[in-house]
């Protein structure tokens, strides 16, 4: 049976895309798929580093799809994780020697060796993305739960259904006490505003720099609340589709219980 | 604790921050999805162009097409002056 493409994409930069490629991808891996992620990204790669298989690297995406190499060349094994592969970007080329006939073509070369092949978009609108998502199956938009990053979500959503594809949204970075508080949107605020169906909700964690920074996967960080949600997210997205979606808490102090009781806090 | 006792009940009657990010959100998500760009309004016009051309003589330097944004509606206003009823 051919595999799943799945495109992680964003409107705004910055909200988690690599992290949420890379931790999916191991995470899907480690449930006993065999699993490519893809930096789409080119001349701007990241994956590589968040994976920590920067040093490994010989041939790219870019290789692949001019046919300067095969899949297997390119296709960089995790030691760490069983069956997960990363298929860098090109640092050296701009965004636009890609031609979707081309990404088509391998993307279905893909589709025969590996059970999911995860492509990390690059942000906003322009050619990456359209290559990303010419021969994906799914996609799952992130955003953060500010002002920004939901406008531009919504841009892309609506980019995605226009290529009929039916993207999910994956709300990371969510900070519970602020949301307590009525500093920070609630996922439901943001779901009310964008009205588009969840992957999953992912709290903000300080693992998530220090995994990056040691280019170790954040799902194997045990103490990782972003890592585990990721991994329920995975879990999802690998058929347990009614595993219920979590939302994240914070520890409430008694002051906080006694006055939620009363109804002081908004 | 006092200064947050007062806080929380000087607090009761103002927004939260979040609940105006929502409230603007939700505006500006809806006149994202009016805004129409060049390309598609010349395409139109030329279109519109056309069809009216089939039935009378118009103008083509003196016409115009715009869309005005009322408070809560939008319209789109194309204004030609006729030159000729077409005979057929």
């Amino acid at each position: 049976m051919d595999g799943k493409i799945l495109v992680i994409t964003s409107g705004k930069g910055g909200v988690g895309k690599t992290t949420a490629t890379s931790s999916i991808g191991a995470a899907l891996a480690m449930q006993g798929n065999r699993v490519a992620v893809i930096d789409m990204d080119i001349g701007l790669r990241n994956l590589d580093v968040i994976m920590g298989l920067e040093n490994r690297i010989v041939f790219n995406i870019v290789d692949v799809v001019n046919n300067r190499c095969k899949i297997s060349q390119a296709a960089i094994k995790d030691r760490r994780i069983d069956n997960l592969f990363l298929i860098p970007a090109s640092q050296s080329d701009n965004k636009d020697v890609l031609t979707t006939k081309g990404v088509k073509r391998v993307a279905k070369m893909l589709k025969k060796e590996f059970d999911y092949i995860i492509m990390d978009s690059p942000a906003g609108i322009e050619r990456g993305f359209e290559n990303s998502v010419v021969s994906a199956d799914e996609a799952i938009v992130i955003c953060t739960p500010d002002v920004s990053a939901v406008r531009d979500a919504d841009r892309v959503i609506g980019l995605l259904y226009s290529k009929s594809i039916t993207p999910k949204l994956l709300i990371n970075r969510i900070e519970p006490a602020r949301v307590a508080k009525g500093e920070m949107l609630s996922h439901e605020d943001v779901l009310d505003v964008l009205s588009i169906e969840l992957a999953g909700l992912v709290p903000l964690d300080e693992y998530v720099l220090t995994a990056s920074n040691m280019g170790l996967p954040l799902v194997l960080q045990k103490e990782s609340k972003a890592g585990l949600a990721f991994t329920r997210i995975a879990r999802r997205l690998n058929g347990e589709t009614d595993l219920p979606i979590e939302v994240p808490t914070h520890k409430t102090g008694m002051w906080n219980t006694i006055s939620k009781k009363f109804g002081f806090t908004k | 604790m006092l200064s947050k006792l007062i806080k929380m009940f000087t607090s009761q009657n103002k927004e939260s921050s979040k609940s105006q990010a929502k409230k603007r959100l939700q505006f500006a998500l809806i006149y994202d999805k009016l805004e129409i760009n060049d390309n598609t309004l010349k395409d139109l016009q030329n279109d519109i162009i056309q069809v009216i051309s089939r039935y009378f003589e118009i103008d083509r330097d003196a016409l115009s097409l715009e869309i005005q944004r009322g408070e809560e509606t939008s319209a789109l206003v194309f204004n030609t002056p006729i030159l000729q009823i077409k005979r057929r």
